[in-house]
């Protein structure tokens, strides 16, 4: 049995399932949900494990993603953290970038530091851009300023010099001396979570991989602790998010590589369905309780970022963190996400979220905000008998209640004001689709949409529509995809380095002798897991650019034993003109980053093929009830039992499909199919 | 109501998300690094008349420029020149439209709908080069508006489809960078295409009945709530003088007079009585004018909501040909933004005190722009690092002091990384970080100003550069006292200092270093009012001296 668990804003998700030895084919998945326990989150996976009785002992294999990080960022819950940085620079975590979203409010606040100044201490050392040593570290010139951490609580030191990213050996140095006087502090160097350039970003990842470092230590050895206990025997693994899992002593090395640990593991899920289906070319779209988040895939690969930044938002420039992450844009926007007027008596659905606790109004939990699932509710498409699983009857009083204000204020009905807020969360969603594809010159048309989490089957068709997709995919077990994912991940750590250079044949042995030294660490870095050294595949990228450039496109190296100078010139013109719109055949090229995947393949199961058991399609049928479409009218609809269809059935709309963690809604103009895997495939009727 | 209220709010919020949609384009199809690193750039939708319906800016000082720019295109193409299907007009004529300096580009599409003009996308961006006597066509010096680049007069670059070669080949002939020029031109208009499909595909989804009655009510709403919060000012007048310190020939200073009058109706601003027209390039155009005072009225109004015309239509502005503020051809005016940033400086300083909980007390006011020029030590190669600094903002009555960021003319602008400038330009970074220089001390203190010191490695090098804020100290608010002051400092390897604020190509040699100082912002109330621990932990953080906690908050 392997068993794979996801912690989300509201919920917490168990998938586990056997897979067949020979054929590697599922087989018997089972899910559970329980509520996401903020504080202690171990609680929510344990209460998950409880409730379907799972038995640890005979689980061969055990992949979480968890929230932890990313909380104690946004919370601010992290540790007292300090930095040492190189004489003069001390500033750069708080100067930032200088930048300001906010164009016209004066009164603008800029975000605080997560170290405060007194904190932020110098050293006497300087290494210049060609990594040569121009000013020596005297590690013990140190001392005073531990001497002051000790005495303020300081838990965690970060440590970052100017042009680490090149030559760390000012960084190394000084750890290894901390480490060794004071081995009471968590330490991390700048070079152990990038060797990219750019101070300031590379000082604020360092600081944030520094802030959670203990608590994320503390989470991961309890809650391998409390595993254990329930009989657990083998690795624990976890997810980052850069789509791949890796173990437990390589996360608390560098905790930040989980920051979207989850939202990443969702993505790759839809990959491995997309490989197996004969699907390439996928928007992505995971509605959770509290966000929505979306990625592009191309030609079954997920875009990969190196930047990403952590509360960025229209008004406030945000932090940003120097890991690989899939390249996801999330909005506040899920199912839990609460309607409001703005100033103007515009109505706006989210950011905020009634979150797990006390949920949607038709929760009956006290929560006296409308959300989007309340809309849902009160539109019928998710049916009172089938809410939350059927555990479950959605609290109508409590529901009307909280649309009462939104009804006032705005003269209407409460099926008015439900069918508003669905459209204005709709219209929130194709925009952030949008941002993903049509703004970043991909047309729509040329991909299919898979839609998970517990709110992507209740939007997807009319999302599609409006975007012109041909084609909407609900994958089995949809409600809980992102823990399904990570069951299909492989072991995976990036490195980067900058290291700018002409792109010239000349230098070719020496792009060897970069890349060679990455893979070292690599294979040192594995082997200390106790994996062997053939198991690893690598895959090489080059960021390369125009001189005179920015911005950089990332190249894969087909085979770095024999690189031709003409085949990468000219993929690198064609990959730039496609992306930024313009090639500039004559000018220099230049390498900026150096780009190393080191995967180790896990024997992970495939997803079958369902065969079906002869259930006939009155059989799946549930009920007949009406069902408001918003401008499509008012239908009485068939509500299916999702765990009943087979494939080869179909119908049209207007229907509704029930499972366990979601509802998928099939409008009167869309027809649906169950493919040969089991998922859901919604076209339009013709 | 006519129309659906949500199909209405999504028909808006659809707009906006289309200028959005033009802002990435921009930014990423853009051959300049000022226009995709520093977004120095906005677009903007108007409807068919110029109604500003949606806008993305990077910087605020476009913040007028798109409306303005397409009524004056109305205006220059008549019934016996139209806007053809097809056509983009090209303008940087900073006199008029929406004008800054000649280095500002607008480019301006008309969009037609089953034959009817529906709209218009529009978007204006700081292109690198522009030709003139100076790489970059910004001078501290020039005299005459000849000397800071080619001029288009609102010219059709594009017309009924097709390009007018004669303007390219022209423009090819005429700057230093004539690749990314011409690279940025069709950045610029393909970002309005992607507008133009994008608009005409919303009319076609909602009907054009629905799309022009959700612009109407979009405007409706934009007048509605600015004028709410406008009568919310005290109605009064507020007098107050501002200065110009330098005209970049060494005379000066030169005030600028503002007299605003609040109603519930109108805020008037009148700028009569400020001097005329400078030689040098620091005057500023009306049209420039336009937008320092929009900008403020939308900060004591509406910050925070998407800018449409109705949100203007309560402020005016009266202000005298040929000012410092009004320039008339052939001033001068590539500097114009030291001038711009004065204006609205000035318009905060005579508002602070009616609106105190609105408004923050002065910030540092300077761009703060430095050139340096030379020859890199290890690649050879020449170079110019141009760069804005960030400095000390004023506290408001909230929070202290913004420190590290970048002067209210910017907004989404990022500064130079040591780590990358230290390749590019082969200097040495050796130091960046807020001084303690005094000033800014009230209730809220002012945010800390900073020092960027660098050594010059290269065996000689030239410096420009324009600090205005040099003789005169950013200003407190409520009982808060003034900040400190912009300037820059040459020490030479002799350990001898000079001092500089305006000047053009000062000569470096190796191993000399520059300083540069931006301000520390005002305070905002009384610094006795401080609560201690706030006064203890500056120290502790060393954002003030212990003598200054001594003599201004009565801290030992």
């Amino acid at each position: 049995m392997r068993v794979a668990t996801d912690i989300g804003g509201t919920f917490t998700d168990l998938v586990c399932f056997d897979y067949d030895k020979k054929n590697r084919e599922v087989k018997n998945v089972e899910v559970s949900k329980s509520s996401t326990t903020p504080g202690e989150f171990e609680k929510g996976i344990l209460n998950a494990i409880s409730k379907i009785d799972l038995d640890l002992a005979s689980i061969e294999f055990f992949v979480h993603g968890t929230t932890v990080v990313i909380n104690a960022i946004t919370e601010r819950k992290g540790s007292k953290t300090a930095l040492i940085t190189t004489e003069g620079f001390r500033d750069v975590l708080e100067i930032a970038r200088g930048t300001r979203p906010d164009l016209y409010n004066f009164n603008f606040k800029k975000e605080e530091p997560f170290v405060e100044r007194y904190l932020r201490q110098e050293v006497k050392e300087r290494i210049n851009y060609l990594g040569e040593v121009i000013t020596p570290l005297e590690e013990s010139s140190v001392d005073e300023h531990i001497a002051m951490f000790i005495k303020e609580g300081v838990e965690a030191i970060a440590i970052c010099f100017l042009h680490g990213y090149k030559n760390p050996i000012h960084e190394k140095k000084l750890a290894a001396y901390i480490r060794t006087k004071y081995p009471q502090f968590e330490i991390i160097t700048s070079h152990e979570v990038t060797r990219e350039w750019r101070e300031y970003e590379r000082t604020s990842s360092t600081v944030l991989s520094a802030y959670v470092k203990p608590i994320a230590t503390k989470y991961l050895n309890n809650l391998t602790y409390h595993l254990q206990k329930l009989g657990y025997k083998n690795s624990l693994y976890i997810m980052q998010s850069n789509g791949g899992i890796t173990t437990i002593e390589d996360v608390k090395a560098n905790p930040i590589t989980l920051i979207e640990s989850g939202p990443a593991s969702g993505m790759l899920g839809a990959v491995v369905l997309g490989r197996t289906i004969g699907k390439k070319n996928l928007l992505v779209l995971d509605i959770g309780g509290t966000t929505a988040k979306c990625s592009l895939i191309e030609n079954g690969v997920p875009k990969i970022v190196t930047t990403y930044n952590i509360e960025k938002t229209k008004t406030q420039a945000g932090f940003p963190i120097l890991t690989p992450v899939i390249d996801i844009v999330e909005i506040g926007n899920g199912g839990g996400s609460i309607a409001w007027l703005d100033d103007g008596g515009k109505m706006r659905v989210g950011p905020k979220s009634a979150a797990a606790n006390p949920g949607p109004s038709s929760y009956g939990k006290g929560g006296l905000n409308f959300t989007t699932t309340d809309a849902n509710v009160a539109c019928n498409r998710i049916h009172k008998d089938y809410f939350l699983g059927g555990e479950l009857k959605p609290d109508f009083d409590s529901l009307e209640k909280a649309a009462l204000p939104l009804c006032e204020e705005l003269g209407m009905s409460l099926e008015e004001i439900a069918r508003g807020v669905i459209r204005v969360a709709n219209s929130n969603m194709i925009n952030a689709l949008k941002s993903v594809s049509v703004n970043k010159g991909y047309d729509p048309r040329d991909f299919s949409l898979v839609v998970i989490g517990g709110g992507g089957p209740m939007h997807g068709a009319y999302l599609a529509e409006e975007l012109q997709i041909p084609q909407v995919i609900v994958p089995l077990n949809a409600g809980v995809f992102s823990a399904f994912g990570m069951l299909m991940s492989d072991l995976r750590r990036d490195y980067i380095r900058t290291n700018v250079m002409d792109l010239n044949a000349d230098y070719f042995s020496m792009v060897k002798h970069v890349f060679q030294e990455m893979e070292n660490e690599a294979i040192n870095a594995y082997e200390r897991d106790a994996y062997d050294k053939d198991d690893i595949k690598f895959e090489h990228y080059l960021d390369l650019r125009y001189a005179g450039q920015e911005h950089s496109v990332k190249l894969r190296l087909s085979d770095l034993s024999n690189l031709k100078i003409d085949e990468i010139e000219k993929a690198f013109h064609q990959l730039h003109k496609k992306r930024y719109a313009f090639s500039l055949i004559e000018t220099k090229i230049e390498i900026v980053n150096y780009h190393l995947v080191a995967e180790v393949i896990v024997n992970k199961p495939v997803i079958a093929k369902v065969s079906p058991k002869g259930i006939l399609m009155k059989d799946a049928l549930l009920a007949s009830e009406k069902v408001d479409f918003d401008e499509l009218g008012i239908h009485l609809s068939s509500f299916f039992d999702r765990d009943k269809l087979e494939p080869g059935m179909t119908a049209s709309g207007p229907a509704i499909i029930v499972e366990q963690s979601t509802s998928t809604v099939i409008p009167p103009n869309h027809q649906f199919t169950i493919d040969a895997h089991a998922n859901i495939i919604i076209t339009k009727t013709e | 109501m006519g129309l659906n209220k949500f199909t209405s709010d999504i028909i808006q919020d659809s707009l906006i998300s289309i200028g959005e949609a033009m802002f990435e384009t921009i930014q990423r199809t853009s051959m300049s690094p000022i226009i995709y690193e520093a977004l120095d750039y906005a677009v903007g939708i108007t409807d068919g008349e110029g109604q500003l319906l949606a806008q993305g800016n990077g910087v605020i000082t476009f913040l007028a420029a798109m409306s303005l720019v397409v009524e004056e295109t109305l205006e220059r193409f008549d019934e016996d020149n139209p806007l053809k299907e097809g056509d983009v007009v090209m303008a940087n004529t900073p006199y008029a439209g929406g004008g800054t300096h000649l280095s500002d580009i607008a480019l301006i599409t008309p969009i037609f709908y089953k034959g009817e003009r529906v709209a218009f996308t529009v978007n204006k961006a700081h292109w690198t080069d522009i030709g003139g006597t100076n790489p970059g066509s910004v001078s501290t010096v020039s005299t005459e508006i000849y000397q800071e680049g080619m001029h288009f007069p609102f010219i059709k670059v594009k017309e009924e489809g097709k390009l007018n070669q004669a303007v390219i080949k022209m423009l090819e002939a005429n700057v230093r960078l004539p690749k990314s020029t011409l690279g940025d031109l069709f950045s610029g208009i393909a970002a309005n295409d992607v507008g133009a499909e994008r608009i005409i595909k919303l009319i076609e989804k909602y009907g054009l009945k629905a799309y022009k009655e959700a612009a109407k009510e979009f405007m409706e709403y934009g007048e509605r709530i600015s004028l709410k919060e406008l009568q919310k000012i005290p109605n009064g007048v507020y007098e107050n003088i501002g200065w110009i310190e330098n005209d970049g020939f060494g005379n000066g200073p030169f005030p600028l007079k503002l007299k605003i009058t609040i109603s519930d109706e109108h805020m008037t601003c009148d700028f009569t009585g400020s001097h005329e027209q400078l030689k040098g390039p620091l005057n500023l155009s009306r049209t420039g004018l336009e937008t320092a005072v929009r900008a403020a009225f939308k900060a004591i109004t509406t910050p925070t909501l998407p800018a449409n015309n109705g949100s203007f239509k309560h402020v005016r502005l009266i202000c005298p040909e040929n000012t410092i503020v009004s320039a008339k051809s052939p001033a001068p005016i590539s500097v114009y933004y030291e001038v711009f940033l004065a204006a609205i400086d000035l318009l905060l300083k005579t508002l602070g005190p009616v609106v105190p909980e609105k408004l923050p007390a002065g910030h540092f006011r300077s761009v703060c722009v430095t050139y340096i020029s030379g020859i890199h030590p290890v690649t050879n190669e020449f170079y110019v690092q141009a760069e804005p600094l960030s400095g000390g903002w004023g506290a408001c009555a909230f929070h202290d002091g913004n420190r590290g960021q970048f002067s209210y003319a910017h907004g989404e602008s990022y500064n130079i990384p040591a780590e990358t400038r230290e390749r590019k330009y082969g200097v040495v970074v050796k130091e960046y970080a807020f001084h303690n220089e005094g000033g800014g001390y009230g209730e809220f203190q002012g945010g800390n100003g900073q020092y960027l010191t660098f050594e010059i490695l290269s065996d000689e090098a030239f410096l420009t550069g324009a600090f205005l804020g040099y003789s005169i100290p950013t200003w407190g608010l409520n009982e808060g006292k003034e900040g400190s002051y912009n300037y820059f400092t040459v020490i030479r390897t002799d350990g001898t200092e000079e001092q500089h604020n305006i000047v053009t190509n000062v000569r470096l040699n190796k191993g000399d270093k520059v300083k540069l100082v931006t301000a520390t912002g005002g305070g905002y109330g009384n610094p006795l009012n401080r609560p201690i621990e706030k006064v203890k932990q500056d120290l502790k953080n060393g954002f003030i001296t212990k003598e200054q906690a001594l003599e201004h908050y009565n801290f030992s």
